[in-house]
């Protein structure tokens, strides 16, 4: 014991060298061992989570029979502390983590992931890729929305795309989706007063996660406001100006009453079950979360999927001012403290999987492949109702800041959006407050006492 | 008591055996060795695993030292301390857990207080009542948050359908500021009424029934007895359930995180969960290691008061 | 004063000290005393009867409106589900596992670690014992999320994070204290004269301990064992942010991972609760006597 206490002493003292800078993976992929291998990922625990685990078990193991694949899951508002608490103690239980976009600021300055950006240069075909869905999963600094920066490193390969699709109840508001927002919430304003015990629309308000953040987002860039300016690193002024103003007064005050009472707390699930439940006429989720809708056994909008499906429709969201959609899903990531022979199987595994008949077989078992021509493959378009929406998105996309303090800067919106919604907090103050803390948190760089309150 | 620890006999210097009588001096020192030998492993695993954690975070709250940012730690003394005691944001925490710790430790006094007494009354069936009422104090706590977040749903938790027949609105219970606090506060008292009820009730049972009987045969009123018989008996029991209670109302952590995560906004983020976002969040370990001293330091001044009124207990 | 729990909770009656009837209606006031206990009893245990009855309902019937209390199918799927998933044992029964080995072994320890001491505390006159035994438990008091920032910096040391041995180390910390404090009492209340006559028949202190003291102090040790095992089995804290995978993973965590998916299933939500909370009753039951100390860390005894 005591010499646990000395060597919990000596290793405190010693530990920090300062450099934080992410190593590089080779170039080639370093020879693959012969004996049996584990290779681990690290998601949180939703369908994709599954299909990902059985798909690679399924065809990975074809070309290396001597690997299993492990997807560990956490639960969706414990991800992101799971991962980088492992990341912290500099050792992981997964070679391949599975970040949020915005993640990768924080994980490539503390030197958590591989610089993986001479592998991609000889190993992945970049020109199959839309290119900012490359730049999404993988660069840092981050791209400008649309854009790939050449020179920029990669540090990440896409594993599933993702955006949000509006879901509206064919039997309610008829076959065509309403086109821009002011229709959309028109609509719903409609449908709700026809339809006692339907409330006209569900979107996810709840203050973990990034929740209540991405819908005001949303919001935010379809009224053409802005999250930052990137250069000059200002929020303050930006978020909160005219037109982050209207969209905060558009959700709050517009979107926000058409909504069901109490569901100021709810995520993906609450929203899925008051589709399932029929209780919504338009609806917003993420597209990787939407395949239980179309499960007979958890809906009671019909007893077959084709059932369902004649009252369930699936667009792209109404544009406004702008047609921006949120960008979601993950890139696959390989972690920092694997031992070498798990390192190298990542990257095998990476480059497997980035190969077009992959991404197809990926497509059929349910995920949503990035490269250009899986996204546009019968496979993938069959497979879901929603898969054309997610294509159609694509051009569409805007991400949040993937910067470093990624973690903070959403919880400051998510809090604040949550209370606005809920009306702690009047929709003005809430976005002065969100501009002024985020603006307090980019800039308290240079750190000293008491960062992070 | 009916055993008195023996915590007040041993004088201060002694290391000789308390049991007369005195062995031979080759004895006495097996004696110290033997209480050296049985005592320390136990303290040495609270060294390691309580203690000098402590001090770590005590070092580390003088630094702006980051867990995943890697990079030495700077001293920067006391600005962590004056950073929180400073904060806005702190001082709002420190109002919710507050008003939380009053108002759900008040509220399960009374109530559990009320149910031991009536229980007390009783002659048949007391140990099937009390058993029952014990159960919610068993569960964990994600267990109980989990289920109460079920039932205090507005769309379709079983409150509000209850409410509903009564031909009563339906309640937000989670996502309005005042309606969420004390739906926290409830959940609290129903799982915690038991502890005190189950206290009271080991001091209300206690009365010795003489004191009832001369009292009884002085024609006292009810109301005087309780006061002057049962209340000062069972009162300094009743405070040490108290000040427990109040202790563990202060870390509260679990019950938030998993039926309001804070909401709406941060108006049910008590000082444990504010930590823990500064800790995991924004990865500010001197801050966070400062911000949990400072807790340290409050639950100290409870736990003394605490230790102290057990003691004037035991001296009894 | 003699506070005996064992009264307060055994059947039957204990000591009439009811007060002879009013002189209006003394029993109109036991009547109403009775009708506010019932409704009191209704209400505590109404979140348990409607766990219960929700791990047995249909999930169309656990979402109805307005909630049914009667008239509904009965299932046991959701309890099959919590033990079986499509591809085998399903992760929940792999963390009821995991709960049994962590709190199993953190018991075990405690009480080795903490009966020795308590019986050291109790029979010898220790330097500042007083004082020794204040730090003790109030070792006890510290906020978890606190205390698990330097564990947490302290594990990564040693590669302790997200493991099984990382949580039983902590969860031992957390119990030595209670143990202790627990065990005390009842030391006390063997006498000590068993120790010295045996000690004069030629046995040594430790022979005495071991051979007469220990076989005395079972009951007790059995008392305190469960009351370790309980705050082990129903941690949450130290487990989520200690934790990650799977294989190691305890119940709590595991159970609070249920919500926050794509779908939720209560029902599911409400069979694993019944599943965790049995054994935690069961023996709560088992040590009522002792129920006082137990929840009160050993510091209040009867």
């Amino acid at each position: 014991m005591a010499a646990m206490l000395v060597a919990t002493t000596m290793a405190a003292c010693g530990q920090d060298d300062g450099a934080t800078s992410a190593p590089k993976a080779s170039a080639t992929i370093p020879e693959l061992t012969k004996d049996p291998l584990t290779l681990s990922f690290i998601w949180f625990d939703w369908p994709p989570a599954h299909a990902l685990e059985a798909f690679a078990n399924a065809e990975y193991t074809k070309v290396r029979s001597n690997v299993t694949i492990k997807v560990n899951t956490v639960p969706n508002a414990n991800w992101h502390d799971a991962m980088f608490t492992q990341f912290a103690a500099h050792k992981t239980d997964f070679d391949i983590p599975i970040l949020d976009s915005q993640h990768i600021g924080e994980a490539v300055t503390n030197g958590n992931i591989l610089d993986i950006t001479d592998f991609v240069k000889k190993n992945i075909d970049v020109k199959a890729y839309n290119p900012y869905l490359l730049a999404a999963y993988g660069q840092y600094p981050q791209a400008e929305t649309g854009k790939r920066d050449e020179n920029a490193s990669l540090y990440g390969l896409p594993l599933l795309g993702d955006t949000w699709t509006m879901i509206y109840r064919k039997d309610l508001i008829g076959d065509k989706p309403p086109q821009t927002w002011d229709e959309m919430i028109s609509v719903a304003e409609k449908c709700q007063a026809d339809n006692p015990g339907v409330s006209g629309l569900a979107f996810h308000q709840a203050n973990g996660s990034d929740a209540a953040a991405v819908t005001y987002n949303t919001v935010n860039a379809v009224y053409g406001g802005n999250l930052w300016d990137s250069k000059t690193r200002k929020i303050d002024g930006v978020i909160n100006d005219a037109a982050g103003q209207e969209a905060m007064d558009v959700l709050v005050n517009k979107m926000k009453p058409l909504t069901a009472a109490g569901s100021g707390n709810w995520f993906i699930d609450e929203v899925n079950a008051a589709v399932a439940q029929g209780k919504a006429c338009i609806a917003f989720n993420w597209i990787a979360a939407s395949g239980g809708l179309l499960d007979p056994k958890q809906s009671t909008l019909g007893t077959t999927r084709e059932e369902i499906l004649d009252k369930l429709g699936f667009a792209t969201l109404p544009s406004q001012k702008t047609n921006l959609v949120p960008l979601g899903g993950m890139g696959m990531h390989v972690s920092a403290y694997s031992p070498a022979a798990n390192q190298a199987e990542a990257l095998n595994f990476m480059k497997w999987f980035e190969q077009a008949d992959i991404q197809k077989k990926w497509a059929a078992a349910g995920g949503v492949p990035s490269r250009t021509d899986a996204l546009e493959s019968p496979e993938f378009l069959n497979a879901g109702p929603f898969n054309q929406v997610y294509a159609d998105s694509v051009s569409r996309m805007r991400d949040m800041w993937n910067v470093p303090e990624y973690a903070r800067l959403v919880d400051i919106e998510n809090t604040n959006v949550n209370a606005a919604l809920n009306g702690a907090k009047t929709p003005k103050d809430a976005l002065n407050d969100i501009a002024k803390e985020q603006q307090g948190v980019l800039d308290s760089g240079s750190r000293k006492g008491g960062g992070g309150l | 008591m009916s055993d008195p620890v023996p915590l007040t006999t041993d004088h201060p210097g002694q290391v000789a055996s308390a049991t007369p009588p005195a062995p031979g001096r080759s004895r006495r020192l097996s004696d110290r060795g033997l209480a050296v030998a049985f005592i320390s492993p136990a303290l040495l695993l609270l060294l390691a695993m309580s203690v000098f954690p402590l001090l770590w975070a005590l070092y580390l709250s003088f630094t702006d030292y980051s867990a995943t940012r890697g990079g030495p730690a700077h001293f920067v003394w006391f600005e962590n301390y004056t950073a929180i005691l400073t904060s806005a944001q702190v001082h709002l925490r420190a109002l919710t857990t507050l008003i939380y710790v009053v108002g759900a430790v008040a509220l399960q006094t009374v109530l559990g207080f009320a149910i031991a007494y009536l229980i007390s009354r009783r002659t048949h069936g007391r140990g099937l009542l009390t058993t029952l009422f014990l159960v919610p104090m068993m569960l964990s706590q994600v267990v109980v948050g989990l289920f109460w977040k079920f039932m205090l749903d507005a769309q379709f938790g079983v409150i509000n359908s209850m409410l509903g027949s009564l031909g009563l609105g339906q309640v937000e219970w989670l996502t309005r500021q005042r309606t969420a606090l004390i739906s926290l506060i409830v959940v609290d008292t129903w799982q915690w009424t038991p502890f005190i009820m189950l206290i009271a009730l080991a001091g209300l049972t206690a009365v010795p029934k003489y004191l009832y009987e001369a009292a009884s045969i002085d024609r006292a009123s009810e109301w005087f007895r309780f006061r002057t018989i049962t209340l000062p008996l069972v009162w300094p029991l009743l405070l040490i359930a108290v000040l427990f209670r109040a202790i563990e109302a202060f870390r509260l952590f679990d019950l938030v995180y998993i039926l309001t995560s804070g909401g709406p906004g941060v108006s049910t983020e008590t000082l444990s969960f504010h930590v823990y976002k500064v800790a995991f969040l924004g990865f500010n370990t001197g801050t966070a290691s400062a911000y949990g001293i400072l807790m340290v330091l409050v639950v100290i001044v409870l736990t003394q008061l605490y230790l102290r009124y057990l003691n004037k207990l035991k001296e009894d | 004063m003699g506070v005996s729990v064992d009264e307060a909770v055994s059947t039957g009656p204990v000591r009439d000290h009811t007060p002879p009837a009013r002189r209006f209606g003394g029993r109109g006031r036991s009547v109403l005393e009775i009708a506010l206990l019932t409704v009191l009893a209704v209400v505590m245990l109404f979140p348990v009867l409607w766990m219960i009855e929700t791990s047995i309902k249909e999930n169309r019937d656990v979402y109805a409106i307005p909630a049914k209390f009667f008239d509904f199918t009965v299932t046991l799927d959701h309890f099959k589900d919590v033990f079986v998933a499509s591809g085998g044992r399903s992760a929940l029964s792999v963390s009821f596992l995991n709960s049994v080995v962590v709190a199993g072994v953190s018991t075990v320890l405690a009480t080795v670690l903490g009966v020795p001491a308590a019986w050291a505390y109790s029979r010898f006159a220790v330097k500042a014992k007083k004082d020794q035994l204040f730090f003790i438990l109030s070792t006890r008091f510290m906020p978890p999320v606190v205390v698990v920032i330097p564990i947490f910096l302290m594990y990564r040391q040693f590669g302790l994070i997200d493991t099984k041995l990382g949580l039983i180390l902590i969860y031992t910390a957390f119990n030595v204290p209670f143990t202790i404090w627990m065990m005390k009492g009842f030391v006390d209340e063997v006498p000590a004269e068993y120790e010295d006559a045996a000690m004069l028949d030629g046995y040594t202190r430790l022979q005495a301990f071991w051979r007469f003291t220990l076989p005395l102090l079972l009951p007790g040790i059995a008392a305190t064992a469960v009351f370790a095992l309980i705050f082990s089995w129903n941690e949450f804290v130290f487990a989520i942010f200690l934790t990650s995978s799977d294989d190691v993973r305890t119940a709590p965590p595991a159970i609070a991972g249920l919500i926050g998916g794509t779908t939720v299933d209560w029902g599911l939500v409400a069979a694993a609760s019944v599943v965790f909370a049995l054994p935690v009753l069961v023996f709560a039951y088992l040590v009522r006597k002792h129920l006082v100390a137990g929840v009160t860390l050993g510091a209040v005894r009867r």
